[in-house]
């Protein structure tokens, strides 16, 4: 990086190299020997002035050629002052990172694919600390968007916004009491202020940090398997490709992928029905289960069972049922999916792991 | 061969991106919620006449038995849109659905003459299933209570995978009297407090009794001779026999092997205790220990190859687990304080302990490696854990302070909640639980 250190240090040198210069120049005499050659002269004379001039450089030497050089060695306390004008180079490289505008023409063309894709291919590390944004991201400029006869502070990120207040009902382990209430989100009133406030008057609303992009929502399956398990490998490479083929043309999923908040709101929709008893076996096995979705949100058909880890059969069962159980109890109604996204939530898979909910 | 590889290689790749974006919506879930489950029991169908009465009992037990347990609760009948009044009916899954009962027992009860037969069906309400086949149960009018807790621990195993402990005894010490003049006898009670019967009198000190693997024998410490000598008692015909040790020695704190042939036990001789494992039939004694220290309080790991007891040769009472041959132990329990009466739970996985710290009483469990221990009670003096027959609940003995202070039985769940007193009409404490009856 060409910082201000680079063109100290690269002035610094060259004063210092200067400086040996002059110190040389100064302790040196060839130069008025230089001087003396100019003159023409004949061989008896010259010796004669040599001789002569000799001391005179020495008492030159203080007057003319020396302070030039010393003059020229003030010129590296200029440099040092200088880097106030060498920064100025430097701004005109940070141009050219502010510059995008002029290669902006090519993000524009993302965009046109999908908006909300474009920021996130550029930060799929993200980390899953991003379902606190569920409220939208975009700092507001002015102090709130609403006007009430009371203030009200911005609700909690992870709060809903609702008329009534509520605290957060957390499942209490250490508690002795016998009825648990269940979780619930918290919900504060929707935020306001007193007075319109206009955007000019508050400038203070200035974002210190921007939303961190949302991870890509579907990881490639791992679907290595199909094809090259069948005996015939001619066989299964004909079923492989003409799966691929079929695949292609027609199974585009229709509209965008699920938000973070949408699969989220998914999530808890599911988890608040899902009762676990930490203190029996069942709470050692981690379940995966699958099941359809009409269009409604109901559930279609009976919810299956992938994947089972931990515990014994008897366990594995009860697991089990608990996980079918919460998705048929929270699902009787339906659950509230986007309808627009239908393809994306028509086949579910959800793995319930209580390890975190266990005794300790 | 390698070129059919790569052509399904490609064939892959272009599904690839296909099937990550058509594939199913894929969740995790992790934290759950933690409440008692809702379920309800419409009064069982009396088929006759004669079983009105008990039919409503035994609808009240079967309830009370669910809901004690802390894992269920009970929707009034109040609610009910369904009456479902006859045992044949089929069941309106919606009806109960709509009131959230997650669990529907249905019964019916017949009485001819002394006999009593009990039937009952199980069902899952939100999947619209049965769980399980229809039971019956078949016994006698005075049994109407354990019957109705046979009842209650198959409902209870077929929701929550685990057996039931409602048709089980305790054997404990109930004690009457004064601190100082405390008369102590042998008491036996139905897991929930009924039907209490004393198996001595209060002639000579009792203390400790321990149930047989099979609930049909009791081994208890009696000090009739002045010294302590372990005697065991025949519950149902109620005669008692006394181990065989030598005179001068005291011999405490026994338990019974898994098979109920051997007993292992402390024998304390010339200022030392040490524990061993006696032969029940022909009185031949094996000592397991020997260390000059005092090693008490064994108890057998469900598979009867380990022993967990308790000593002191690191200077405080901890907790050890040896081969039941003896041998080598190792030290489990390394927390502040004293820990005393191990007990292994019979699930295989968790030890129960007395632990006294900073001048308070608890009582723990830990896991077998002396990991995760937990504290689930604390109180002036808690006291001698005991295991429900599947290792789901713990009770013990509390005693409350002052020279007034009576002791009594509690319970508490594994995992430190329900704590609730056993209901008795005198003070208890050294409880044993037995199995589930036959």
């Amino acid at each position: 990086m060409r910082s201000a250190g680079t063109y100290i240090s690269a002035i610094g040198h060259v004063g210092l190299i200067g400086w040996l210069i002059s110190g040389w120049g100064f302790s040196s005499e060839p130069l008025p020997f230089e001087v003396a050659e100019v003159s023409v002269v004949s061989g008896e004379e010259f010796a004669a002035i040599l001789a002569a001039t000799t001391p005179q450089p020495d008492v030159a030497n203080p007057t003319a050629p020396a302070q030039p050089l010393i003059e020229d060695a003030p010129t590296p306390i200029e440099p040092e002052t200088a880097p106030q004008v060498v920064p100025t180079p430097e701004p005109a490289v940070q141009p050219d990172a502010e510059t995008p505008p002029p290669e902006a023409p090519e993000p524009p063309a993302p965009p046109s694919d999908v908006a909300d894709v474009a920021p996130e291919p550029p930060a799929p590390p993200a980390v899953e600390a991003a379902p606190d944004l569920a409220v939208s991201p975009r700092p507001q400029p002015r102090p709130a968007p609403r006007v009430a006869p009371v203030a009200v502070a911005p609700p909690a990120p992870e709060a809903d916004v609702a008329d009534i207040v509520r605290d957060a009902v957390v499942p209490d382990d250490s508690a002795v009491a016998e009825v648990v209430e269940p979780a619930q989100t918290p919900t504060a009133p929707e935020e306001a202020a007193t007075e319109i406030a206009i955007e000019d008057a508050a400038p203070s609303g200035a974002v210190t940090t921007s939303a961190r992009p949302r991870t890509r929502p579907n990881r490639p399956a791992p679907a290595t398997e199909t094809p090259t398990t069948t005996a015939s490998d001619d066989a299964a490479v004909a079923a492989a490709v003409a799966a691929a083929m079929a695949a292609t043309a027609p199974d585009l999923p229709a509209g965008p992928p699920m938000s973070g908040s949408e699969k989220e709101g998914f999530r808890v929709a599911v988890n608040r029905c899902w009762n676990v008893d930490p203190g029996s076996e069942a709470a050692r096995v981690t379940v995966t289960v699958a099941f359809g979705l009409d269009r409604d949100g109901g559930v279609q058909g009976d919810v299956r069972q992938l994947a089972v880890d931990g515990g014994t059969s008897g366990s594995q069962s009860i697991a089990f049922q608990a996980a079918r159980r919460a998705i048929l109890r929270c699902g009787a109604s339906g659950y509230d999916l986007p309808a627009d996204k239908y393809d994306q939530w028509r086949e579910v898979e959800i793995t319930f792991d209580p390890s975190g909910m266990r005794l300790r | 061969m390698m070129k059919r590889f790569l052509i399904a290689l490609v064939a892959l790749m272009l599904a690839g991106p296909v099937l990550a974006q058509s594939g199913p919506l894929r969740l995790t879930i992790t934290d759950g919620v933690i409440e008692p489950l809702p379920f309800a029991v419409p009064s069982f169908e009396p088929e006759n006449a004669a079983a009105a009465q008990v039919a409503a009992d035994i609808t009240r037990l079967v309830s009370l038995d669910l809901s004690g347990t802390g894992l269920f609760r009970e929707i009034p009948a109040s609610a009910f849109i369904s009456a479902h009044s006859s045992f044949a009916q089929a069941v309106a899954y919606p009806d109960w659905r709509a009131i959230n009962a997650q669990a529907l027992i249905s019964g019916a009860v017949t009485v001819s003459g002394n006999q009593l037969i009990v039937k009952f069906r199980l069902y899952d309400v939100f999947s619209g299933s049965e769980m399980g086949g229809g039971l019956q149960f078949a016994g006698t009018v005075d049994g109407w209570r354990r019957m109705a807790h046979k009842v209650a621990d198959a409902a209870y195993g077929r929701i929550t995978g685990e057996g039931g402990y409602f048709d089980s005894r305790i054997v404990f010490v109930s004690e009457s009297g004064p601190k100082d003049n405390r008369q102590k006898r042998l008491a036996i009670m139905d897991f929930d407090g009924a039907n209490m019967q004393f198996l001595t009198d209060s002639s000579a000190l009792v203390l400790a009794p321990r149930f047989s693997p099979t609930g049909d024998r009791v081994l208890y410490t009696s000090f009739a001779s002045g010294f302590p000598r372990i005697n065991v008692l025949d519950v149902t015909s109620v005669g008692t026999r006394q181990l065989q040790t030598a005179d001068g020695e005291m011999a405490f704190s026994p338990r019974f092997s898994r098979d109920g042939t051997q007993v292992i036990y402390s024998l304390a001789n010339g200022g030392n205790t040490d524990i061993y494992r006696g032969d029940i039939a022909s009185g031949a004694s094996t000592r397991l220990t020997s260390a000059p220290s005092i090693e008490t309080a064994p108890s057998l790991s469900p598979d009867g190859s380990q022993i967990v007891f308790e000593s002191d040769r690191s200077g405080t009472q901890q907790m050890y687990i040896m081969s039941a041959n003896g041998g080598d132990a190792r030290r489990i329990s390394f927390g502040d304080g004293r820990y005393a009466t191990p007990v292994w739970s019979p699930r295989g996985d968790l030890i129960a302990f007395t632990k006294q710290n900073a001048g308070r009483f608890h009582i723990g469990v830990m896991r077998t490696d002396g990991s995760e221990e937990r504290l689930l009670t604390s109180s002036f003096l808690d006291e001698g854990p005991t295991w429900s027959p599947n290792g789901r609940v713990i009770m013990f003995m509390r005693e409350t302070q002052g020279a007034g202070g009576t002791s009594s039985l509690y319970s508490v769940d594994v995992s430190g909640r329900n704590l609730k007193p056993v209901p008795l009409p005198n003070g208890a404490s050294d409880p044993s639980w037995g199995p589930l009856q036959p």
